[in-house]
């Protein structure tokens, strides 16, 4: 169902009403901050490196500039599929009926663009932290692992809550709990109605509160009571907020209170988590004991090792136990893979490795379905045991640090050098979300359409230092290793701008080869997925201004007219990437994608493939 | 932002632990090997969850992941040949094996049943311990699952290994003989196919038990393709348990119709059902509710109803008797197998129409003139009418409430019920079923209803619309009913004119607008009638005429056609009839009436019935004191006629009755029957007859009783055989005879009409449509139709079509 303009136009006119009365929140307030300006420019030009980091780095994705242009309608209206889905993915809010929902969708560059948008569940976008809420929410419900350490009781009710939320989120019962630290039943005196009580606890783990309450009469009370809960947890939004009726009002508070709630448990995770992660040698990481009574309320501990040889080193050592029987030598031991890299010096490594061991809540972890999976089990982590168990995980403690950040705050705040680590990590662990997360920072702050020649003339010689900023290879290979589809693709259009760098390398070879064992049982006219996406970025990248006309008859043409051109004197010389001189700017692209796909066909003969 | 600098950005590379060093896979799995032995021997709470999960998660990231799951399986596959199988084949001691195969020959029930709760605990046992151990061991393997599993599309570890268990335990050999229990999936059929009989013959039997092998056999499947139709259930135990059932019911169905009690029948089968049923959710399966079902209603029920409803205990013998509940059972049971009950609707309708045409037997039996010498019975007509009612209505209550106890209110079944009542209320054999309900009617509207609360006259008017219901030849009921009507109206009979008036709108409902418009018509010339008569005495009084004001006229104006007046279908008659010769003080007002009626209706026609009207008069006798000598007399017109000829009369003079009949113009007949009344009845002998004698000849004298004496003062003369009663054989033919001359005109009408729509129709078809059409009224004849097609032939309405066979006709304009 499509509204009529004049609707619309309606719709504006009572928000805008509605905003001024003091009803509403503004969905896109004006920001003329430096900041934004260089956002929108960003989006403007698709400029997806310079989008990801304003985003990281916490500019309000739905504001408007001065001419009421909202990022997402100027990277619709400027085609840039990436940065439309980049803000999407992002939490941009884009609703259908509203004024600016209409006018990204109606703004669409492409159909490509517009199907995006539209298949975003663009009717009801969700607030990005939705399930960080809902996980908490969760929390409530969940009886299997046990995870509550806090009986309230009231009358003839029970809650089974978690002291680190309820200390996160109430400064109240942050100082109760800060003086009894060991409480682990609070009663509540009888007088406040369970259900206000209910709906109290609702808000503080950021549920959906069910706001019709029975009869009348009752409703007062109810509401008389969550009126008095709200002063005794000193939380005075608290009444305003389940007294809410507007939808739209509704929508917003529930927003700003899920924000909220992401930022105190944020701050609690600095201020306690971090606070009291704990740096030890490796060798001693193993004794930390935690009592289960502690002042942060952890329930586990997890240990992440700073360096991999000593991991292995110890790792191995497990292994000579359960292998004694076997009578291998350590040093039968021997890595095969091709980038062997044993040779780090051994006694540098033992020197002095170090661990650092979090403190962290079941409750939160579960999040993770490696975890989940864990305490549900009947394993040894699952067991209780007098002191907190310590749980290693195979990561460093950088990446940990953020694993952990994500699951107790929905932030992924970390730069590209350690995207691939955690990209590994979230697939070890299972955490979907920060896979994607990954993949997108990779690919986002990776630069991928920067053309080498782009970047050559404009940094001459220096041009070659793209092969530092990442090792294209690491980064498909770990695409592939984790099923992460988008990386893929990201590095077909990132070789295939640069692909006069990659064409000629042994590692190349090698990696075309990969791609095509990928397919099981390939036939012999099966494709070579790596190689399609190459070529279609190669054409993206040199047919982009000619769109689909009959590129060959336009090149024979260019090529008559260069040889009458050529009896005339050359005015100004264009090389191509072989050095030869060229008429002009289409010519040169022209030869340099017919050069390129060339080798592309020398290089599948080589390999004896067909695609 | 620092970080992101050029020299800083470098993306690092994974830890080489994950990515660029390889790790033995033979040593890893042995790790996972140990760990999951340890799994299987209930030793899991020191394994680290971790560790295995990151060995597993390694192999699997070196594209090992085949490999694990080879080994896995074959451990797995290893573990259950050599351990759990040789733990259930100990279960089988050879007794077990031996009374399976033969029969339940030595062993006793209670040994084994032992001997099978035995096998039955331990396999549950190890299918329970493989659950819960393939469960920790799938979590273990997780990423295998999802990584490999999901690439090469392979079924997860989890499930591979419930195959196993399927293939390596279940289908295992049994060390057997026999074929039938080759393995341990047969033997395990087999136990609980044994354990369901003992309960059948009433055992108590470990129903969880079985139930969990049962669990067990619904979550393992055929083959590798998991849908619900391969389940092991469905493949394996359900047909053997349904053919088992079969041969078990075939049996018991057998001994109990040798029994041969219905009741029984229906009440042991009713059981079984419902254990069955009850079997299926505590021990077996609810999805094999429906098929065992149907195993039991084929055997027990579709096989055998017939005889059973046939059974000298069966529909009859409950019907009679009311045995209500089995009757009940008894249609539940038909209703499982056959929606439409066929065999139990034919037996109940046979029983109806049999009470039926008993109650019709009675009643002609009862009718039948007394024979000769037999005193005779007054009224016996309506008394037999009466009672037919009754018996009808005492039929209808008893199939009622056993439509409402056992037939469970079925629709169907009602329906069979109405025609099974409509065919013998009908039936040719006897034809006074519409004259008696409208005699039942004028019974009740003239005494029955008398002190009668409302509700009561409520049901009697319901009864007399439930038969009304059943009557077919409607026409000829309206006919009586008009007839009784009239009676009541006009003689003031009835009790209460609202009743009346309620019985003919319920007949408007039941039989529409049609039918009720004549006799609406007569409330409506009764109405109209009293306004007319207090018109008159005003009119009257307005010309203060004081002379006039001696005679007072009550009238009734009747619409010709209304009516069911003897005149009527007569006219001929009627014209040639010699006019009454009214006295003078009664023609005059005769004449006035006629006048003023005159003035309110010009054109009409009035024609006297002095047959139908009575008169009051005030009689004073010679002998006998004061106002004991004076009566007032309620009389016929008629006899009014003739009291008057003797008012001026000298006491010693006669008239004969010649000279009655003379001066009066009386009809020979009604006057016989007037004197009759006047001077042969005791009670209200006011003229004298000589010579004395029961019959009136007309040699005889009459003259007026001076010394007529009563107890009252006021004194009604009867008239003889005006009285209402059913008609006698004669009379009934003349109605019969009446109702088939108005029929004639009904089919004509309805073959024109149909022909005229249809200009040719075959003559089939025209007589199925013509019937068709009459059915609201009246179930015409067909040899009467054929006449009525031959007449209007004959009157050029139709023309055979030349040569068409079978016949047809053509309608001609």
């Amino acid at each position: 169902m499509v509204l009529r303009k004049t609707e619309i136009e309606a719709a504006l006119f009572a928000e805008n009403e509605a905003i001024s009365a003091g009803r509403l929140k503004e969905d896109n307030p004006l920001d003329l901050t430096d900041d934004f300006s260089i956002f929108c420019e960003a989006c403007r030009r698709g400029d997806l490196k310079v989008c990801q980091e304003k985003i990281t780095a916490g500019v309000n994705i739905n504001a408007r500039d001065t001419f009421d242009y909202t990022p997402l309608i100027l990277a619709s209206l400027c085609g840039h599929y990436e940065v439309v889905r980049l803000l999407l993915e992002s939490g941009v809010l884009c609703e259908r009926d509203t004024f600016q929902g209409e006018r990204a969708l109606y703004n669409a560059l492409t159909d490509r663009i517009r199907n995006l948008l539209l298949s975003y569940d663009y009717s009801k976008s969700t607030n990005p932290l939705q399930p960080l809420a809902a996980h908490v929410a969760s929390l409530l419900l969940r009886t299997v692992p046990k995870t509550s350490d806090l009986a309230l009781t009231t009358g003839s009710e029970t809650f089974r809550l978690h002291k680190f939320v309820l200390a996160a989120r109430s400064p109240y019962f942050a100082k109760k709990l800060t003086l009894a630290p060991e409480t682990n039943t609070w009663r509540l005196p009888n007088t406040v109605p369970s259900e206000s009580i209910h709906a109290a606890i609702q808000f503080l783990y950021l549920s959906d509160i069910s706001r019709g309450f029975g009869g009348e009469d009752h409703e007062h009370d109810i509401l008389a009571g969550v009126g008095k809960l709200s002063r005794t947890l000193e939380i005075d939004r608290l009444f305003e907020y389940i007294t809410a009726t507007d939808k739209r009002w509704m929508r917003q508070q529930r927003d700003e209170e899920v924000n909220r709630g992401r930022d105190e448990l944020a701050a609690w995770f600095t201020d306690n988590i971090l606070k009291y992660k704990i740096n030890v040698e490796t060798s001693k990481a193993a004794d930390v004991k935690w009592d289960r009574n502690n002042g942060i309320f952890a329930d586990v501990l997890l240990r992440a090792d700073e360096d991999s040889t000593e991991d292995e080193e110890e790792k191995q050592g497990i292994l000579e136990e359960a292998t004694e029987r076997l009578s291998l030598a350590p040093s039968s031991y021997i890595p095969i893979g091709p980038m062997a890299n044993k040779s780090r010096s051994p006694s540098k490594a033992r020197k002095s490795s170090k661990s650092v061991v979090f403190p962290a809540h079941k409750a939160m972890l579960l999040r993770s379905e490696f975890f989940n999976t864990m305490f549900c089990s009947a394993f040894k982590e699952a067991q209780s045991s007098e002191y907190l168990q310590v749980i290693p995980i195979d990561c460093s403690p950088e990446v940990l640090e953020i694993v952990l950040t994500f699951l107790y705050t929905e932030k992924t705040d970390f730069p590209l050098d350690i995207a691939i680590e955690v990209l590994f990590a979230a697939d070890l662990l299972f955490i979907e979300k920060l896979k994607v997360k990954a993949a997108q920072i990779i690919s986002t702050l990776g630069n991928g359409t920067t053309s080498s020649m782009d970047a050559q003339a404009q940094a001459g010689v220096e041009g070659e230092q793209f092969e530092e900023v990442l090792d294209i290879y690491d980064v498909i290979r770990a695409g592939w290793a984790t099923r992460v589809q988008r990386l893929e693709e990201f590095g077909a259009r990132y070789i295939a701008y640069r692909l006069e760098n990659y064409i000629d390398q042994e590692e190349f070879l090698e990696l075309v080869k990969e791609s095509a064992g990928r397919v099981e049982a390939r036939q012999e006219t099966d494709t070579i997925e790596l190689i399609d996406d190459i070529r279609y970025h190669l054409s993206e990248r040199f047919r982009l201004r000619f769109e689909d006309a009959g590129i060959e008859e336009m090149m024979e043409e260019a090529e008559m007219d260069a040889a009458i051109k050529d009896s005339l004197e050359p005015e100004q010389v264009i090389r191509t990437l072989d050095g030869e001189d060229v008429e002009d700017e289409f010519a040169q692209d022209y030869h340099n994608y017919r050069m390129l796909s060339e080798k592309i066909d020398v290089l599948l003969e080589q390999l004896n493939l067909d695609a | 932002m620092a970080a992101m600098r050029r020299q800083a950005q470098k993306i690092r590379a994974p830890r080489r632990g994950i990515d660029q060093e390889s790790i033995d896979f033979g040593i890893t799995w042995k790790n996972l090997e140990v760990a999951f032995k340890e799994i299987l021997t209930k030793n899991a709470s020191k394994l680290s969850y971790e560790e295995l999960y990151r060995h597993a998660y390694r192999i699997v990231l070196k594209k090992k992941g085949q490999e694990l799951y080879i080994a896995v399986t074959t451990f797995i596959r290893e573990w259950l040949e050599q351990n759990v199988c040789g733990k259930i084949r100990k279960l089988l001691v050879p007794s077990l094996l031996t009374t399976l195969a033969d029969g339940p020959t030595g062993a006793s029930v209670n040994e084994r049943r032992t001997a099978g709760d035995r096998f039955l605990h331990g396999l549950k046992d190890a299918w329970a311990d493989h659950q819960v151990c393939m469960a920790m061991m799938a979590d273990v393997l997780m990423y295998l699952d999802r990584v490999y599993g999901a690439d090469m599309r392979n079924p997860s570890v989890y499930h591979t290994c419930m195959d196993l268990f399927r293939d390596h335990v279940l289908l295992a050999d049994s060390g057997s003989q026999e074929s039938s229990l080759k393995s341990v999936l047969l033997i395990l059929n087999a136990i609980v196919l044994e354990q369901i009989q003992m309960e059948r013959s009433g055992d108590v039997i470990n129903k969880a038990e079985i139930k969990n092998c049962i669990n067990m056999l619904e979550a393992l499947y055929q083959s590798g393709s998991e849908t619900e139709d391969q389940r092991l259930y469905i493949t394996s135990f359900e047909p053997d348990f349904l053919e088992a059932s079969k041969m078990f019911y075939q049996h018991e169905g057998e001994q109990l119709m040798r029994e041969g009690n219905a009741e029984t029948y229906s009440e042991k089968v009713t059981k079984r059902i419902k254990e069955e049923q009850e079997r299926c959710r505590s021990t077996l399966s609810e999805s094999t509710t429906h098929k065992i079902e149907e195993v039991v209603e084929l055997e027990l029920i579709a096989n055998r109803i017939r005889d059973v409803i046939e059974m000298e205990s069966g529909v009859r013998f409950m019907i009679d008797n009311e045995r209500l509940v089995p009757l009940g059972l008894l249609y539940d049971l038909s209703a499982r197998v056959d929606p439409k009950k066929v065999e139990l609707t034919k037996a109940v309708q046979k029983r109806i129409i049999d009470l039926g045409n008993e109650v019709n037997k009675a009643v002609i039996e009862a009718s039948q003139p007394p024979p000769p010498g037999a005193p005779a019975v007054p009224n016996q007509q309506t008394a037999a009418a009466l009672k037919w009612v009754e018996d009808i209505l005492s039929l209808k209550d008893k199939f009622d409430a056993i439509w409402l106890e056992s037939f469970r209110l079925d629709q169907a079944m009602q329906t069979s019920l109405t025609r099974s009542f409509a065919d013998f209320i009908n039936s040719s054999t006897f034809s006074r079923g519409s004259e008696y309900i409208s005699l039942f009617i004028d019974d009740n509207m003239k005494k029955g209803i008398k002190d009668k609360t409302e509700e009561e006259v409520d049901q009697v008017l319901d009864k007399a619309i439930t038969l009304l219901r059943y009557v077919q030849d409607k026409d000829l009921f309206e006919l009586y009913y008009k007839k009784h009507l009239s009676k009541r109206l006009l003689m003031n009979k009835s009790i209460s004119i609202d009743v009346e008036k309620q019985m003919i709108s319920r007949m408007k409902i039941e039989l529409g607008n049609n039918f009720t418009s004549k006799l609406e018509a007569m409330f409506k010339d009764i109405a109209v009638s009293k306004e007319l008569s207090t018109g008159f005495k005003e009119y009257v009084a307005s010309r203060g005429d004081p002379d006039l004001s001696r005679v007072d006229l009550k009238i009734d104006v009747l619409t010709s056609g209304t009516w069911p007046l003897s005149q009527d279908s007569s006219e001929e008659e009627n014209a040639t009839r010699p006019k009454v010769i009214y006295p003078p003080q009664v023609a005059r007002v005769k004449q006035d009436f006629q006048n003023f009626y005159q003035t309110k209706h010009t054109g009409r026609e009035l024609t006297w019935h002095p047959d139908k009207g009575t008169a009051d008069l005030i009689i004073r006798f010679k002998n006998g004191q004061g106002s004991k000598s004076i009566k007032e007399v309620n009389m016929p017109t008629y006899s009014m006629i003739i009291l008057l000829l003797f008012q001026d009369l000298p006491e010693d003079k006669s008239l004969s009755f010649a000279d009655i009949q003379a001066m009066t113009n009386i009809p020979p007949a009604d006057l016989k029957r007037q004197l009759q009344s006047l001077a042969v009845a005791s009670k209200t002998r006011i003229l004298k007859k000589v010579p004395m004698s029961r019959e009136v000849v007309e040699s005889d004298e009459f003259f007026f009783n001076e010394g007529f004496r009563s107890d009252y003062r006021r004194l009604k003369v009867g008239v003889i055989a005006a009285n209402n009663r059913a008609e006698t054989e004669r009379e009934r033919r003349d109605t019969e005879k009446k109702n088939d001359a108005s029929r004639i005109h009904l089919i004509e009408a309805a073959i024109v009409r149909i022909m005229k729509q249809r200009q040719t129709l075959k003559h089939e078809q025209l007589l199925v449509e013509t019937v068709q059409q009459l059915a609201a009224r009246f179930k015409p004849d067909v040899p009467m139709i054929k006449s009525r097609i031959e007449n209007l032939i004959e009157r050029e309405y139709l023309e055979r079509v030349e040569g068409s066979s079978p016949a047809a006709y053509k309608y001609l304009a």
